[in-house]
């Protein structure tokens, strides 16, 4: 078997699975960079929750987390990648084949 | 998704179409305000300085540092709380771009004064370039 035959549910990103990293990098998907504080509102998750999440897509190198301080508050911005945006497409892509098989 | 194969795949593509919306419409507005502002602001006051000599010139463009001015301060406000996006590579692009089009309306001002029309291509070209910058960053 191919992989151009093989069922879509095959090419979805295991990170992405996880509805609060799909939401995070949905945010992230026009905006390109946004606060750690705007991804939190967006997604609706506690900021430990998020820290978590976004600790894993950074490792994977689906985020870049930018550092930096405003007085002495620090400032987290997040910010897709190539690499997260290239899965992201692709995610979106085997996604949209499931639910194109499913209207069948 | 793991552990909850019921969702709809179409549910969670509509899901991820709305937050990715809602995100940006959230926070891109003071952006795209202040480029489309500064834009229309240096386009005429550098047509202005580049037709007017005397107090005219003078006023065209004390007028022009003034609404710049004034603007600087509303983008700062309104960004409080949202400014990782003025940090990005994408937003340097357009005030980088903007800023090539504004020195060289300057250079026309200051070596060219009074060619009408090279005035209205270079005031023009700063007009055209922050509409282009607006308009990505409001569709994208």
């Amino acid at each position: 078997m191919t992989a151009t035959d093989q069922h879509p549910r095959h090419r979805l990103d295991d990170l992405l699975q996880n509805a609060v990293r799909f939401s995070i990098v949905a945010a992230l998907d026009r905006a390109g960079t946004l606060s750690f504080k705007e991804v939190r509102d967006a997604v609706e998750i506690t900021d430990s929750a998020l820290s978590k999440q976004v600790a894993s897509l950074e490792a994977a190198g689906y985020l870049g987390v930018g550092k930096s301080f405003a007085g002495k508050m620090p400032r987290t911005s997040l910010t897709l990648t190539r690499g997260g945006r290239i899965a992201w497409k692709a995610h979106l892509a085997a996604l949209r084949e499931i639910a194109d098989e499913l209207n069948r | 998704m793991r552990g909850s194969r019921a969702i709809d795949p179409q549910l969670l593509l509509e899901r991820a179409d709305r937050l990715s919306r809602s995100a940006h419409n959230a926070t891109r507005w003071p952006y795209i305000a202040f480029i489309i502002a500064l834009g229309v602001a240096t386009s005429m006051g550098t047509f202005a300085m580049a037709l007017t000599t005397g107090s005219g010139f003078g006023l065209a463009y004390t007028g022009t540092l003034v609404v710049m001015f004034a603007l600087i301060i509303f983008f700062m406000i309104s960004i409080q709380g949202r400014a990782a996006f003025a940090r990005s590579p994408r937003w340097s692009a357009y005030i980088a771009s903007w800023f090539v089009t504004y020195a060289g309306a300057l250079a026309v001002v200051i070596w060219a004064h009074e060619s009408v029309v090279l005035a209205a291509i270079a005031s023009g070209l700063i007009l055209v370039v922050s509409l282009i910058c607006a308009a990505r960053e409001a569709r994208s």
